[in-house]
């Protein structure tokens, strides 16, 4: 991104519900959901990867097989998790309250 | 699948946040109808006998479904998720229109130059608090935003992702299927002015515009973000349609002016006082003989307990605080109160006139409406509710 670019908020403004009684489970589905979204992103980059490299005649699956990851690029990857861990704890400091008899949150 | 948006202010996403928007949009697919069936088995088959047991009579109202189907662990994961993939449905594509943002204003600036529709925003106007003070569906930052057409841009890019097609390409099928459904029920009716109240984006005003072409087509919202990204967006689209930045509870135009009077999944974000006194101006500014017709989520009069309940959901958890109270409401009582005459109220139900083929769409629209689990909610087997009343001819 762009630092230059305008900023966006995210977050929509106050509390989310917890639907469950158990401090947390909420916050663990936002977790499973943001993962299988990024799995999801995955397989499609790979899937395109490989449809392209096919398209091009270029044997990529075996060449991934015996690749030699370079220290450049472990570090490059080591940024990429970490944006993705902070994606995956997005919730832990928003605020949760229990729905109420209402079912208001 | 989300449809790709075909106008030209349309997001440049990249390739993995279009891969999480087509995965978001397939989750709420999911959740719309696996796991919404799944959720109804769950009530019919544990819930509700249970809690009749515990009444010992039938179910009578939603909030009876509701505060026992809180308690299942169905709903706590249906609600988890897809309270979780509302979110994931802005942020999805707020990167892409962070990067498209620095353009838009230019982009907006080079349509408003070609085409025949047109942008009036007052600056002084009042942003009444169920807009300017709540982040409504989730949207971060609201629809509020002033300052570029940001809030617009979200809307517009976010709702193609939530609708999950269901709303058709140019996510116009509302408009389409309200506009298509006047033109076909009412062949001599032929309005030379519309206008489109609560408009957002526009994508529904547009419509109108398409279904018919001869007539000047207007669309109010209070919001200057979403007008000035309705006006580049159906000047994109080739279709003349003149904004205004106006509250649809004190419009700023003469007493019997316009033709048609239309709302699209408006009225169920208004206060009880503003739906009345906007059905007061909207009597006022149409002319006699002229057409109020507002498509929205169905009565809950028209529904059983827990279709009632399910429809509801977004009251609760998503941030529209007006929805059931709307749905409360009897939509003839509302329009009389409006200065309809009660004999002229009309309500109706239609299939989507994008995905309907012509014969099957004329026979639903000549049809008495009919109501079920699934009228007026996203699913496979979607039908729009709509409701008006014409006014009295001198």
């Amino acid at each position: 991104m762009d630092s230059a670019a305008p900023r966006l908020p995210v977050d929509a403004e106050g509390r989310r519900p917890a639907f469950f009684a158990e401090d947390g489970v909420d916050q663990l589905v936002t977790m499973v959901l943001e993962l299988a979204t990024e799995l999801w992103v995955l397989r499609e980059r790979v899937f395109v990867i490989e449809a392209v490299a096919d398209r091009h005649g270029l044997p990529l699956k075996a060449e991934v097989e015996t690749y030699a990851i370079s220290e450049a690029e472990r570090a490059k990857l080591e940024g990429m998790r970490v944006t993705m861990m902070g994606q995956l704890f997005r919730t832990l400091n928003r605020d949760h309250r229990p729905v109420d008899a209402d079912g208001k949150a | 699948m989300p449809f790709e948006l075909s106008h030209e202010l349309k997001a440049a996403h990249e390739r993995d946040s279009l891969a999480r928007q087509d995965f978001v949009s397939s989750l709420r697919g999911y959740i719309l109808n696996d796991m919404a069936a799944g959720m109804k088995a769950r009530f019919e088959d544990e819930v509700e006998p249970a809690l009749v047991r515990s009444l010992g009579r039938a179910v009578q109202s939603q909030d009876e479904v509701h505060a026992a189907m809180r308690k299942d662990t169905y709903f706590k994961f249906y609600s988890s998720v897809r309270y979780n993939a509302q979110e994931m449905v802005w942020r999805a594509v707020i990167p892409g229109v962070e990067a498209a943002l620095p353009d838009l204003s230019r982009q907006i600036d080079r349509l408003s130059s070609h085409g025949g529709g047109s942008l009036s925003l007052n600056p002084d106007l009042d942003i009444p608090e169920n807009v300017a003070g709540l982040d409504v569906h989730l949207m971060p930052g609201g629809y509020a935003n002033t300052e570029t057409a940001a809030a617009g841009a979200v809307y517009d890019n976010g709702l193609a992702v939530f609708s999950a097609g269901f709303m058709g390409p140019n996510l116009d099928d509302i408009g389409l299927s309200m506009s298509n459904y006047v033109k076909r029920r009412f062949p001599d009716f032929h309005p030379a002015r519309i206008l489109d109240c609560g408009c957002t984006v526009g994508h529904n005003a547009a419509a109108w515009a398409q279904t018919f072409p001869d007539a000047e087509v207007h669309g109010i919202d209070v919001s200057a973000s979403v007008l000035r990204y309705a006006h580049g967006r159906a000047q994109s689209l080739g279709l003349p349609v003149h904004y205004h930045q106006m509250d649809a509870t004190d419009l700023a135009f003469e007493d019997a002016s316009f033709d048609v009077i239309f709302t699209s999944m408006f009225l169920h974000e208004l206060s009880l006082k503003d739906i009345k006194a906007f059905f007061v101006e909207a009597h006022r500014v149409l002319r006699p003989g002229g057409l109020l017709i507002n498509m929205e989520l169905p009565p809950n009069q028209e529904l059983e307990p827990y279709d009632q309940f399910y429809l509801d959901w977004d009251c609760y958890y998503n941030k529209e605080p007006f929805y059931r109270a709307f749905r409360d409401q009897n939509p003839e009582d509302l329009i009389v109160a409006g200065g309809f005459a009660r004999s002229d109220y009309f309500r109706f139900t239609v299939p989507q006139f994008s995905f309907t083929d012509e014969d099957a769409f004329i026979a639903a629209v000549n049809a008495p409406p009919s109501f079920d689990g699934e009228t007026g909610r996203l699913s496979a087997s979607l039908n729009w509710f709509g409701f008006g009343g014409w006014k009295a001819k001198i």
